[in-house]
């Protein structure tokens, strides 16, 4: 299974606190204890995972419902590399 | 938000690891606006609806940028005086990972019904649980000897990406 065919989708939304700052964006993961300091697209990203998995193809196609994408050719390969980064940080869940 | 900002400030102080690096401004158009929708916690369907409703804005997604990360991390680094290690959670197991398993008492996850496995805990460990458990030998509470062991086993093994890693990792750094 290629990386743009995992279904990726986040447990209980309520276990990360978003919070702005200063432009940026704080996210508090309260099952680890961390806090990551991101930057767009990276929130916008997570506001559209759920606990309900789905292919990046498809919250791309949410993301382009909601925002003018730039950079399009490329937009789904990113938007993976996104995925998958948050991922390894334990933000979000990919099978 | 008090015991947000609180932390935050501990880890800076507190001579934190931050990994990653940060591209400000990468993608960025009202950044106002955008603020705006980012407060409000985990709610991904209204604040697409927002996103709908208002003007739209312009999110970059490729281009020069693409392959910078956007994220730059903050794991708390001093177990004594990080209030988030004492209070963050271990799964037992990850309930992404081990739904309908049971915990063997080496502290692999094994199917449901497997001989001598426990049932997952009904509610995570924290922190502190943990560490009382590791160190003074105490039990995680509402836990059998043996079931004790084999959650214990299974917090041992806990793999990054694992959801409680972070947690367990925290605790095992030198004060």
């Amino acid at each position: 299974m290629t990386q743009a065919e995992r279904l990726y989708y986040r447990d209980d939304p309520g276990e990360v606190l978003l919070r702005p700052l200063e432009g940026l964006t704080l996210i508090y993961h309260r099952p680890s204890g961390m806090t990551h300091i991101v930057d767009s697209p990276v929130p916008e990203i997570l506001a559209v995972l759920s606990p309900e998995p789905r292919p990046a193809r498809l919250l791309l196609e949410i993301l382009a419902a909601g925002y003018d994408l730039e950079g399009e050719g490329e937009a789904l390969d990113t938007l993976v590399g996104y995925l998958e980064e948050l991922c390894a940080l334990g933000l979000a869940r990919a099978r | 938000m008090k015991i947000l900002r609180w932390n935050v400030i501990e880890y800076f102080s507190g001579g934190a690891f931050v990994t990653g690096r940060i591209v400000p401004g990468a993608g960025v158009d009202e950044r106002k606006d955008q603020d705006q929708g980012a407060g409000r916690d985990g709610d991904g369907e209204a604040r697409s609806a927002q996103a709908a409703g208002n003007a739209r804005r312009k999110l970059l997604l490729g281009g020069g940028l693409a392959a910078a990360s956007a994220v730059v991390s903050i794991r708390p680094a001093l177990a004594n005086t990080a209030a988030s290690v004492l209070n963050c959670q271990i799964p037992v197991p990850d309930p992404a990972k081990g739904m309908g398993q049971m915990i063997a008492p080496d502290g692999k996850l094994v199917p449901k019904g497997t001989k001598g496995a426990f049932p997952p805990s009904n509610r995570p460990f924290t922190g502190e649980e943990v560490k009382a458990a590791l160190r003074s030998g105490r039990s995680l509470p509402g836990t059998s000897y043996d079931q004790n062991r084999a959650y214990l086993n299974y917090i041992r093994r806990l793999q990054n990406g694992t959801s409680g890693f972070t947690c367990y990792a925290s605790l095992q750094m030198p004060r």
